[in-house]
Parts: structure tokens; sequence; C-alpha cells
């Protein structure tokens, strides 16, 4: 263990997007140098751009650059970098690669690799929750082959959902309602996993008709201290993937014991696994208000943004500190919420196109500010989307004193935001956060279908139309007019982008 | 100037009586009306209508102007008869079936070649971006045409992936 008082002067972001650029943030307040490393593709992004130093460390293929624990090891020792941040996706929860950290004698800003391998994998989290005391809903615990999922179908009945062994994310996961869709339903999930993963093992859960989706954030240091830091409702999913989470639940809200039952569960699953640094445990909330535990995230969460706006946090200094060796600097009781956040995540996507991405060139971009608005982004004006990776532009994140006043603030935030070029969620979210089930509420994991099926796109009013006619008519005149001066340097601009456009 | 607009597939022909930031228009048989507009940045249009202001955004795409007010978005297809013309319209020809790319992305399988007999449902290629995987499906049976792209080829929204008749 690291001496008292030591902290780190340099430090590797294993990652990539918005996660390396948050974490750059940190450290650079923290006056810890950064390493980036990048792949072909990213070789202009905001975090390579953004960092004191910079390493290549393959093509743009995740498997042969991000994934590659040999290059992001020598990028690390070659810069001298005394400990890693895996940030969330990629490495970050591969032991292996936090086994590899302790050998090269590189702090990995995490949890032990022991620990991964007790909750890193779900069906080992599962029994080590089981172990523990904390509810779990029925499941198989390990990889099923076809008949051994026909068999757990019939003993607990239809719907059940398959989900991969190494998964996360929603990959390889599926939801199967009756026993003719469940030999393609396990045959399409295990080649996902195994894309995803490399790993095709496949387990059966029982499907709980209508979830919540509420999860707890631990923090514990490498000296015995563990506290949870509250809840965050993520229930607003879409493909099994969050998009808007907050801090507090509304459910939790008004029946506040839950949150000290889940989160004594939690610190308990995660005792039994000798967890320390960052973790989430997520629980499914049934009608009942009964939780279980579904899964650990044994690294920092995408939507820990919330946990800070309500507690006052920053939670990669957290990190950053405990992997040093630091002691936890609050005990449980000093823990407290104070007011509402939601957090939405911008992604390039089409959501009124089943949600397919959306990759390509912004070419505009201007986004929300003023009071208790937080943007954590990787994307500027003239960056060019990549396809290879996840879609996650930016995530958007609100803080007011009541729930009320942050989807107030959360709409106007995101009329403030304006991305050219490629296709957002934005004005979804904006819909989703009118919405009278949401304001009242009213969420489960399947909202978003259901808001589907309920609603219709809203018509815009006749005066609008007129705005957007106008517009283009105004708009096409200056292109006919920019077109009858050909030798103007602007049009020759404009005919290269048209170019583009067509190519 | 006229302009014949196509909004979200609905013909306004708008017509503009007065250039200028201070302008004139006429959209279909509506009164003339009288708006303010001016272009603060590159691609945006302040416009002020009946006391109202709207910022709005107007994007160039292969297919159409796409329009951003206040949230809501508009397909617009511009026909001036000088300009914009549009050729390609033969493509919905009856019995035709066109697979257009839905996404930017890569083709990672294709499960056909020019002369197959297809079925409705049959998978035909598979378009994959940001680790998400689309197969386009026929969406009646016939018999593959032609195939336009190539496994590990990348291909832009709306590009033509294959024709079945």
């Amino acid at each position: 263990m690291l001496q008292f008082g030591f902290m780190f002067r340099k430090v590797l972001i294993a990652n990539r997007g918005e996660i390396a650029v948050r974490v750059m943030r940190t450290l650079r307040e923290m006056g810890i140098a950064s390493v980036a490393v990048y792949s072909d593709a990213d070789r202009t992004s905001k975090h390579v751009r953004m960092a004191d130093e910079a390493e290549h460390v393959g093509p743009s293929l995740s498997s042969e650059s991000y994934l590659r624990m040999d290059r992001i090891l020598d990028a690390a020792r070659k810069h001298g970098a005394e400990a890693i941040h895996p940030g969330y996706g990629f490495l970050s929860e591969n032991a292996d690669f936090a086994a590899a950290c302790d050998e090269a004698g590189i702090a990995f800003i995490g949890p032990s690799a022991h620990s991964i391998r007790m909750m890193g994998s779900k069906t080992a989290a599962r029994q080590t929750s089981i172990a523990a005391g904390v509810p779990v809903v029925p499941g198989t615990d390990h990889g099923v082959s076809l008949d051994q999922a026909r068999e757990f179908a019939s003993t607990n009945g239809y719907p059940i959902l398959l989900k991969a062994v190494a998964g996360g994310g929603g990959k390889g996961m599926r939801r199967v309602d009756r026993d003719h869709d469940l030999e393609s339903a396990l045959r399409n999930a295990s080649s996902e996993a195994e894309r995803s993963f490399r790993n095709s093992e496949v387990y059966v859960e029982k499907l709980i008709e209508h979830p919540r989706h509420i999860e707890i954030q631990l923090m514990g240091d490498q000296h015995g201290t563990m506290i949870h830091l509250g809840e965050r409702e993520c229930s607003i999913q879409r493909r099994h993937q969050k998009v808007i989470e907050e801090c507090p639940s509304p459910l939790v809200e008004q029946h506040l014991e839950m949150r000290h039952a889940m989160g004594q569960a939690a610190i308990r699953a995660a005792r039994a696994a000798g967890y320390y640094n960052a973790g989430t445990v997520e629980f499914l909330v049934d009608q009942d208000r009964r939780f279980y535990f579904l899964e650990m995230n044994t690294r920092l969460q995408v939507e820990h943004p919330v946990t800070e706006l309500v507690t006052g946090l920053d939670l990669v200094r957290l990190q950053i500190e405990i992997a040093a060796g630091g002691r936890l600097p609050l005990t449980q009781q000093q823990v407290s919420w104070r007011g509402s956040a939601i957090e939405c995540r911008i992604y390039a996507e089409d959501p009124y196109n089943d949600f397919l991405p959306y990759p390509g060139k912004i070419t505009r971009l201007s986004r929300p500010l003023g009071p208790g608005v937080r943007v954590d982004g990787c994307i500027y004006a003239g960056f060019a989307v990549p396809m290879e990776y996840d879609p996650l532009l930016a995530k958007l994140a609100v803080w007011a004193g009541t729930r009320a006043d942050s989807t107030g603030r959360m709409i106007r935030a995101l009329g403030e935001y304006d991305v050219g070029g490629i296709r957002t969620n934005i004005g979804f979210f904006r819909q989703i956060l009118e919405d009278p089930e949401f304001r009242a509420g009213n969420l489960h994991t399947g909202f978003i279908e259901e808001f589907f099926e309920r609603t219709q796109r809203p018509r815009p009013s006749d005066r609008l139309v007129a705005v957007a006619a106008l517009a283009a008519a105004v708009h096409s005149q200056s292109r006919t007019t920019a077109a009858a001066q050909p030798d103007t340097p602007s049009s020759a601009w404009r005919q290269e982008g048209r170019n583009g456009l067509l190519r | 100037m006229k302009f014949e607009l196509k909004i979200d597939g609905v013909d306004r022909p708008i017509e503009l009586l007065r250039d200028g930031p201070h302008c004139r228009f006429r959209l279909g048989d509506a009164p003339e009306r009288a708006a303010h507009v001016e272009t603060p940045e590159p691609e945006m249009y302040s416009v002020l209508l009946d006391g109202l202001s709207y910022d709005t955004s107007v994007e160039e795409t292969p297919a159409c102007l796409v329009v951003v007010v206040d949230g809501h978005r508009f397909e617009i297809e511009v026909r001036d008869p000088r300009r914009w013309k549009r050729g390609g319209a033969a493509v919905g020809a009856e019995g035709l079936q066109t697979v257009l790319a839905p996404m930017p992305g890569k083709i990672v399988r294709v499960l056909i070649a020019p002369g197959d007999a297809v079925e409705a449902g049959r998978g035909l290629i598979v378009v994959e971006a940001m680790k998400m995987q689309n197969e386009m499906k026929a969406t009646r049976a016939g018999r593959v045409l032609s195939v336009a792209v190539r496994e590990g080829a990348t291909v832009s929204a709306g590009e033509v992936l294959a024709t079945i008749e």
C-alpha cells in the first residue's frame, strides 16, 4: 500500500471520448499530468487535444488499440505514468488488466483484480450476492445450452431474459416471450456476446415485468471503510441502455427507508468481494418495491455526474485519492443529498428510426449554458464522430432544488443544445421530459417503448411550419445568388461542401 | 421568387415577395406576411415573425434541407425550376424495391447475389455502425436485380445497397 499523503504526478487514461475528457478535468484540477492514448480514428478527438501527453496505441478497431493491454502498459511506462484510470467500458472491468497493472508497478484506479473477478462476471456476482444475503432475481448461475434454457423457462415461466455472462450495456441481451422464439434468440444473443466480449456464454433470468432500475453508488478505501452515496434511478432505457438518469430516484424520495436498505445491501455484496474504490450495485425494483441484485459494475459509471451534483462530491477525485492509498474523507453520516439532478445521454442516433446510430461530421455546435447546467462532452464543430465506437457524444446534466424544477431546467437546456450535421436524440428527450408520466415519476425500464405506443410525434404549429418554410426559401435564394457568381471563393467552398455531401 | 417546397411530404409552395432582412412572403394561399430574417451564424437563421423570435437551423443533405425550429425537425425538398432539380424520382417505380442504407456505416455481410430469388422478410445485407448491426430485409418477395456494395465497404445514409424486382 502507498504511503499516507502520497499523490500521483502523472496518470494515463486508458479510454477515449467523454469519459477520458471527464477524468482529465479532475486530474488537471489536482495538478496531475494526464496521458491520453488514441487509435487511428481518434487522432483529432477531444481527449487527445486536451491531454498533456498522448500516445498512439493502434488502428481504429478497439481490439487492436483500446483493448490492447500490452500497448496501453507500454504507453504508461514510456510516459512515466504512475497510475492508469480505465474509465468505463474497454479494459475497465478486465481483471487481467488490473493484475497486469499491479505487476507493472502501476496503480490501477479501481478495485483489485480479485474483486473484479468476483463481481465482474454476472454469474459470479450473483453467487457472491446470494452468499452475502442479498436478494437476486431467479436465474441460472452459469451459461446455458438450449435445453437448459428451455428447462429453466418451463420451471419459472415466460417471459425470460437471455444475458451474456461477460456482458454489459445491453449487448447480447434478449427478451424471450415464448418457446417458439427461444432457439433463434439464444443463437443471436450468443453471437452478439461473442462479438462484443469474446465470450459467447449466455445465461437465463426470470424477467420482472415493468421493473425500475435503481442503483447504489459505493465508494470504499483500501483501509476497510465503505460508504454508499445514495441511489440513481436509470429506468429510462432504450435497447437495455440507460439514456436518462436521475438522483434521487422519484420512488426512493417518497420511501426514504429504501435508500438505507438498498445502500446496506449493496455494501454487504461489495464487502463480500473485498471491494474498494468506486463501484455500483444495480438493482431491479418490482411494483411492490422489492429490490433484487442485478449486477455490480466495478468501475465508474457513465451516469456518475448526477450523484456528484446532488452530493457535492467529485467521484473521480475520490477514486484517485483512494488508489493513491488515501482514506475516505467523509463518513456515511456526512453524506448528504441536496436537490435533484437529471442527466440525458446525448447520442448520435435517430430516435425515430429505431435509435440507429448516426455517425458523421458535426457542422455546428452550440451548447447549453446558464444556471445549474453541466455538460460532459467530447465533441466540437468540425469533429467527425467515428463510426467505430459507442455513439455517446455528451452527457447533459442539470441540478435544481426539486425534481419539477430540474425537469424544467433540462427542457430549457435541451432547447439550447444545437448539434448540426448529424442526428441526435436531443429533440426526443424534450418529448420524454414533457410527458406527464415522466413528470409524475411513473418510471420503468419499458418506458420508452410504451411512450412510442401511446404518443405521437408532436405536430408543429402552423406558425412553426411558416418559419421553417421561410428559412428554407431564404436559404435556397441565397444559394441561387451564390451560384450565379461562380468565381467567388465562397462558392468554391460551398461547391466543395456540396460535393462532400454527395459523395 | 417562388419555391415549390415539399415539407415532410406535403406540398407547400412559398413566394418571397421581398428580399432582405425585412422580407414579405406568402405560404400557399395564406395572406401575405412580413418577417425579419437575419443570418447571424452559418446555417442559422434568426426569424422574427408576429413579434415572436425563432432561432432556425438549415442544413443541406443529399436528399433535402433539414430545418430545425424549436426542437421540431422538418425535411424540406425545394424545387426551384432553375435549381435543386432532383432526378432519380423514378427509383420508386412499380415493382422495384430499393434497399437503402438506413444509417452511415460499414457493410459487414452481403447475404444475396444478383439473380437470387428472395422471400419477404429474408435478410439481405447487414450494415454496422458503432457496434450496432442492422439487417436489411426484403419487404416482399422478388428477384435480386443488383447489389451495389461489397462486404467491408463504407456507405452513407440513404445510399442504394441493392435493388429487387
